[in-house]
Parts: C-alpha cells; sequence; structure tokens
C-alpha cells in the first residue's frame, strides 16, 4: 500500500501553451507521505500542482495519478481522487459554511442525487477535523481569511480524496490553526494513507511536516529527499540567495533554517581581508556585519558547534576548526597565524579569554606590535579567566596602537577608514 | 437548511410567489379598457375548458387578454432565467441577456427571418424562433470571445463587448427595416417590445422554445452552485467546466430567443429580477433559479398590465416600463459595485 504512486510525473514539462515553465521534472508521491515543494517565488511550484487538476499544461514527459495517465481522467473522475486546498480561498456570496463543505461532495453524488445520510456523515466529520463545525450555520461572506481556508481544506475532504494538493495552505493562518491544520495533514496521511503534494514557503514548516522535500528552482525539480538532505545551508544559498544558518532545532529535532544575510546586501566594494577573534557567539554579529560591509571575513580559532563557528559556515567564513570544548593546540595556533598573515586587519571580539583560547589574543597582540591595524571591541575587565595574560596581551595591542570601539558599529566605521585611508 | 439568517425560507418564498403569479396573472386578465371581475375571470376560464364559451365576454378574456398575460408570464420568465444563469457563468452582476447584446442578436436574427418570410405565416412561425436562437447564440459565443484574453475573462470588457455589439447589431436591424419599407410599420412595433399581437400560436411557437431552455438549468443548479467558488475550483469538484457553461449559454440563449422572437427587445428584466430575488433568497441556484422563473413571470405580467392601463386606451411599450425601473436599478448596482471595491 505504502508503496503506491498516487502521483508520479516522469520526465514531465508543464507550463501554459507554448510557455514553459518547468521541464524534466521527475517525482512520485506515495500513499500515507507528505512531499514538499520549496523554491523562488515564480519557480513554478505551483504549476507543478495545477498540471495535475489539468488548469496547467503537460507539454512532455508523463504524469500518472494512482497509475492512471491524467489527461484519461474525467474532471469527475479526477475529483474522486485528488483534492485540492487553493492558494486563496474566495467565497464572495452567501451560503452556510456546511453547504460550502458540502459542495466537495459533488463527485460522489449521482447526477440527481441530493446529500444522504452518509454525505453529511462526511461532512460533519470533514468539519469537525478541521475545528470548523461551529461555523457550519455562519454564510461564507462573513468569515475571515484563515475560516474560508479550513473550510476549503474541509470542502477538499469531503471529496474523499486519495490525494490533497495544498498551495501554501496555511499564509492565512494565526500560529496555532498553522500548526493544527498541518498536524491534521500529517494525521490523515498517516492514519488514512493520503498522499499530499504541499506547496510551502516557510522551510521551517517545510522541514517539519514533510516526509520529502524538492527543491523546486531554475525550471527544473531536484530529487526529493529527506528534508535534512534537501536543506542544508549549500542549497539555500543558491536557491535563495540567502546565507542561513541550517540546524537541527533541539526542540522539533527538525530541520531549522535562521536566514543571516541575502547575497544581494552584500556591498559590491573590495574592502581587503579581515581577521575576526570570535567564539562563544561574540563574533557574529562582527562577521555578519563585516561580510555585509563587503569584506572578505576570516575567523580565529572556534570549536566545533560553537555559535560562531555555526555561523562560520553558514557564511562562507574560513577558520581555524578546534574540536567541541577543546583548546588551542600547537596545530591551530599555527593556523590563525597563517591567517593572520594573509590579513589587512584584526578584529579582537569582546569574547572571554581562558587558557584554551588566549593564543587568538596573543597572535593579535604580535601583529599590533608588527604594525597590522587592529580593533579591540569593549574592555578587558572581566572576561580575562587566563590569570591575567588576557590583560597583559590587550594592554600590548593597545601600546603598540590598537584602536578601541564601543560597539561594533565603531569597529565597522574604524575598519572603513583603515581600508580607504 | 442551505440558506443562511439573513434570508427567506423556501417554505414561505415558494408558496407566496406562486400566489402572486396567480394573482397577477387573474389581475392581468381582469384590468383594462374593460375590467371584468375576478370572479367572471374564473368563470370565463372554466367555460372555455368545458367548452361552453358564450358572449362577447368570454372571447375578451380567452381570446386576447388571457394570452396576452401568459405570453406575458412566459417572456419574463424566459429573460430573468437567461439573466439569472448569465450571472452565475460569468460570476458578473451586471449581465443580463440585454446587457450582453445577446437580446440585439436574437432581434437580428428575428428579424432577418421576418422580412425573408414575407406572406409565408406558417414558414415565419418556424423561421423566427430559430433564427432568432441562432442570432443569440452567435453573439454570446462571439461577445465571450471578444472578452477573453488569453483564455481569462475580464468582467468590464465583457459588458463593453456586449454594449458595443448591441449598437452594432441595432444599427444593422435598423438599416434591414429601411431597406424593407413594405414591412417597416410591423417591424417597429415587434422591435419596441411588447405584447399587442398576443395569441395562442405565439404561446404554441416559444413555450417548447422556452421549455427547452429552462429544463436542463433548472436540473443543473447544483452544478451551478460549483460556478460561484469559480471556473477553477469548480473544475476540482469534478465539474467538466468548458462543456457546462456551453450548455448554460445555449439554454441562456434558446431562453432569450424565445422571448424576444414574441415580444421583441424587453430590457432589464433579466437583470433586476435575479438581484432581488438573490437579495431575498440567497445564492443557491436550487431556490435561486425558479424563483427567479416564478418572479420574472410576475414582474412582467404587471408591467405589461402598467404599460396597457397607466394612460388608456393609448397603449405604450412595455420595453419603456421595464426601462424606467431597470434604467435607476443598474445604476445602483453599479454604485454598490464601486463603493464594495
Amino acid at each position: 500500500m505504502t508503496t503506491e504512486h498516487l502521483i508520479a510525473y516522469s520526465g514531465a514539462r508543464v507550463g501554459y501553451g507554448a510557455t514553459t515553465i518547468v521541464s524534466d521534472a521527475s517525482l512520485a508521491v506515495h500513499a500515507g507521505e507528505v512531499v514538499g515543494l520549496v523554491g523562488p517565488n515564480g519557480a513554478g511550484k505551483s504549476t507543478l500542482l495545477r498540471a495535475v487538476t489539468g488548469d496547467a499544461d503537460l507539454l512532455g514527459g508523463t504524469l500518472s495519478l494512482a497509475g492512471v495517465d491524467s489527461g484519461a481522467l474525467s474532471a469527475l473522475q479526477r475529483a474522486r481522487l485528488v483534492g485540492v486546498v487553493p492558494q486563496q480561498v474566495t467565497a464572495a456570496f452567501s451560503v452556510e459554511a456546511r453547504e460550502f463543505v458540502t459542495m466537495g461532495r459533488h463527485p460522489h453524488l449521482a447526477r440527481f442525487a441530493v446529500p444522504g445520510e452518509r454525505d453529511r456523515e462526511v461532512v460533519e466529520r470533514a468539519m469537525r477535523l478541521t475545528d470548523t463545525l461551529h461555523l457550519a450555520e455562519k454564510p461564507t461572506d462573513e468569515l475571515s481569511g484563515g475560516d474560508l481556508q479550513r473550510l476549503a481544506l474541509a470542502q477538499a475532504l469531503a471529496q474523499e480524496p486519495q490525494l490533497l494538493l495544498l498551495d501554501e495552505p496555511t499564509s492565512h493562518l494565526d500560529l496555532n490553526h498553522r500548526l493544527q491544520v498541518l498536524d491534521l495533514v500529517r494525521e490523515l496521511a498517516r492514519d488514512e494513507g493520503i498522499g499530499v503534494l504541499a506547496v510551502f514557503h516557510d522551510l521551517d514548516l517545510a522541514a517539519r511536516y514533510s516526509d520529502r522535500i524538492a527543491v523546486v528552482a531554475s525550471g527544473t525539480v531536484a530529487p526529493a529527499e529527506i528534508p535534512a538532505r534537501a536543506i542544508t545551508t549549500a542549497t539555500v544559498r543558491e536557491v535563495f540567495g540567502v546565507r542561513a544558518v541550517v540546524g537541527i532545532d533541539p526542540v522539533t529535532g527538525t530541520v531549522s533554517v535562521t536566514p543571516v544575510l541575502r547575497d544581494g546586501a552584500v556591498a559590491l566594494v573590495a574592502r581587503g581581508r579581515v581577521l575576526v577573534i570570535g567564539g562563544s557567539g561574540c563574533g557574529s554579529q562582527l562577521m555578519r556585519r563585516l561580510v555585509l560591509a563587503g569584506w572578505d571575513v576570516i575567523s580565529g580559532a572556534l570549536n566545533a558547534g560553537d555559535a560562531d563557528q555555526v555561523l562560520a559556515e553558514a557564511l562562507g567564513v574560513d577558520y581555524a576548526h578546534i574540536p567541541p570544548f577543546a583548546p588551542m593546540d600547537p596545530e591551530s595556533v599555527g593556523r590563525v597565524v597563517a591567517l593572520a598573515d594573509s590579513s589587512d586587519a584584526i578584529v579582537v571580539s569582546d569574547v572571554p579569554f581562558g587558557h584554551g583560547n588566549v593564543d587568538n589574543l596573543r597572535i593579535a597582540a604580535e601583529r599590533a606590535e608588527s604594525g597590522t591595524p587592529v580593533v579591540l571591541l569593549g574592555e578587558i575587565e572581566g572576561r580575562d579567566y587566563a590569570e591575567g595574560a588576557a590583560a597583559d596581551l590587550w594592554a600590548r595591542a593597545r601600546a603598540a596602537g590598537a584602536q578601541s570601539a564601543a560597539d561594533v558599529d565603531v569597529v565597522v566605521r574604524l575598519l572603513e577608514a583603515i581600508a580607504s585611508p | 437548511m442551505s440558506r443562511t439568517r439573513r434570508h427567506v425560507s423556501s417554505v414561505v418564498a415558494f408558496p407566496v410567489l406562486s400566489l402572486g403569479l396567480v394573482g397577477a396573472m387573474v389581475a392581468g386578465v381582469a384590468l383594462g379598457a374593460v375590467s371584468v371581475a375576478p370572479g367572471e375571470v374564473l368563470g370565463a376560464l372554466g367555460r372555455a375548458v368545458t367548452g361552453t364559451a358564450a358572449g362577447l365576454s368570454d372571447t375578451l378574456i380567452v381570446g386576447v387578454r388571457l394570452p396576452r398575460v401568459v405570453l406575458a408570464a412566459l417572456v419574463g420568465a424566459a429573460l430573468a432565467g437567461a439573466g439569472a444563469l448569465y450571472q452565475a457563468l460569468f460570476r458578473n452582476p451586471l449581465a443580463d441577456p440585454y446587457i450582453l447584446g445577446v437580446s440585439s442578436g436574437a432581434g437580428l436574427g428575428a428579424m432577418i427571418a421576418f422580412v425573408a418570410t414575407a406572406g409565408a405565416t406558417m414558414l415565419r412561425f418556424g423561421a423566427v424562433p430559430l433564427a432568432a436562437f441562432a442570432g443569440a447564440m452567435l453573439t454570446m459565443l462571439l461577445v465571450v470571445r471578444l472578452a477573453s484574453t488569453r483564455g481569462r475573462l475580464d468582467p468590464t470588457s465583457l459588458l463593453l463587448a456586449g454594449v458595443a455589439l448591441s449598437y452594432t447589431l441595432a444599427a444593422v436591424t435598423s438599416f434591414l427595416m429601411v431597406v424593407s419599407r413594405e414591412q417597416m410599420s410591423a417591424i417597429v412595433y415587434w422591435m419596441m417590445g411588447g405584447f399587442a399581437q398576443a395569441s395562442w400560436p405565439y404561446i404554441a411557437m416559444i413555450a417548447p422554445m422556452f421549455v427547452l431552455g429552462a429544463i436542463l438549468p433548472l436540473l443543473s443548479t447544483r452544478e451551478l452552485n460549483l460556478m460561484l467558488l469559480g471556473d477553477e475550483r469548480a473544475g476540482h469538484l469534478g465539474l467538466s467546466v468548458e462543456r457546462f457553461k456551453l450548455l448554460m449559454l445555449a439554454s441562456a440563449s434558446l431562453m432569450t430567443a424565445a422571448a424576444v422572437a414574441v415580444a421583441g427587445l424587453i430590457g432589464f428584466v433579466g437583470l433586476m429580477v435575479p438581484h432581488m430575488v438573490r437579495i431575498v433568497l440567497g445564492p443557491d441556484h436550487r431556490r435561486l433559479l425558479p424563483a427567479s422563473l416564478i418572479a420574472g413571470a410576475i414582474v412582467l405580467v404587471l408591467a405589461d398590465l402598467v404599460a396597457r392601463t397607466i394612460i388608456a386606451p393609448i397603449e405604450i411599450p412595455v420595453g419603456i416600463v421595464t426601462a424606467v425601473l431597470g434604467g435607476p436599478f443598474f445604476i445602483w448596482l453599479l454604485v454598490r459595485g464601486e463603493r464594495r471595491r
């Protein structure tokens, strides 16, 4: 049962008339699974769904629904198989909400039949599942967008479909109803074996509710993979042009995407290379701001799993790698020295220094003495955990002409002055 | 069950409408240059059915007044039914057979047949309604074609195309009228719209067209309701939208042609009646469509009564009465639509 293909695009080319929107799409949705489609606006996610409903044209390749060529299905047969929840639900007319949902029974009703006991039960259940029973007597033109969207889902469920197509089904829902609707969709897939193909804009929601995700971009569809493999720092940057921290949310255990900056927002000036001495997240703001300002940012030694290390990976910042919670060893010191040698300037963040990382500061102080411009963020008081060694190095750097900055803005300004004297 | 709290129940609405129709028809037969008591009307009807009709009064009632009232009822029902269908199919509250140019198309078709069959009365009875239907259907398809860009029907273009085509067709009709002088007065009478020439053969001519045009939509009210959701959603719920639209447009054109073939151009009934019914009963076509048919019949029977009694013995064309009521109503709809936007 779970291996049955409910949708199978194979080398499909879809579009409208002579215009191709997506070419060479191969994707299958099985019974009981939720497949998410993500990608930039206009990439053709909705067009892929619309090919299933016959609203977009299949221009090449094949598309089969439950094993039948989609072109061979009548509108009625298709409606018994596929339920659709559109992006925008409009109901500029006044019928009772229950009547609106009952319209979903149309494909199951004989030509002149009136809805019977079983139809009423199906409608009742669809409304109970979507939490819309309390709206049953309300006229549709007096309901909010969110209520209408849940009613549209109820209407689609009243079709008793094997397959649900959702085009951003939660765009008009508040946080509570968004989770409620998506939880319901997951349950329907699990308990009733419904196959779901859903377009998502929110990558976190896509990852949280999809079994597999296919990225739609540049007119093609990438193979559907589990969320952790489909959504990575690399794909987010390539597809959306956004550098993001992609990690596993410790609470939900699913992939979580934190956008850091848009590639398009990075200043198009070559300012040179700057070494950031960070750690424990103290260097994160600096790295982000300096990348945005156009600097080629590199970083001193960072422990794996450290907040700054995660961000460095997201930004594509080069750094000296040390194991979790380990102190700097001779190898990493040598690596930082090499990085410092290639830098035009050095910024020391307001990270606390202990025996494990004080070598980062030592290298900065030595560079200051040999004439590299150095900017020190904040004061050393209260963050020397290396028994005075950090304070001494701080003083040496200051004595050698290192500038002091009160906050990140000042750092950015001082470095700008250094880059263009 | 299917209505919202704002709307009147079917249990109340349909008995009231039926009584209204009977009342309007009795009044239509009873009132006029010579008034007859309502009881006398029923008596005459009884005698006509039993074949014992006698006297001038019976001739007036059964041979003159009754066919006129029945014809007005049929035409009113046909126009209102067509209007309700156009409004549903185009989801455009301003659509009606007159504004969409379908009436003019039917008029031109009927007119060509009328001129071409001069002197052949029997042929004329068959040719005029058929030509009216052909004219209505062709105009409808042309207007839809003109108003569509890349498969999308623009509501404003629809009305503009309808009005523009309506003028063009009216010009052609006027031209035909001028070149066929000998029949001009008959044509002018017919074009102004009215029931002065009503007779039982006319009713026999259009009743089948009306029934044929009304039956399919009355059996498709559930599908018409799906159309409320928009073409795409209706398709998702299993309706073969293009085929359904064509069938419904043909039905509406048939009803329009039936009306125009006997009564000429009568405006605004198709616009006003479905709207008034919608306000009272709601948008559910299971109620809206049958109620529009009955209400349309009532409205036109009463409008005709006004037309022939208001400045009696002079009879004014019934189209003037409907236009006097319909014009302001159309403007009200337009203004209300603007405010809602």
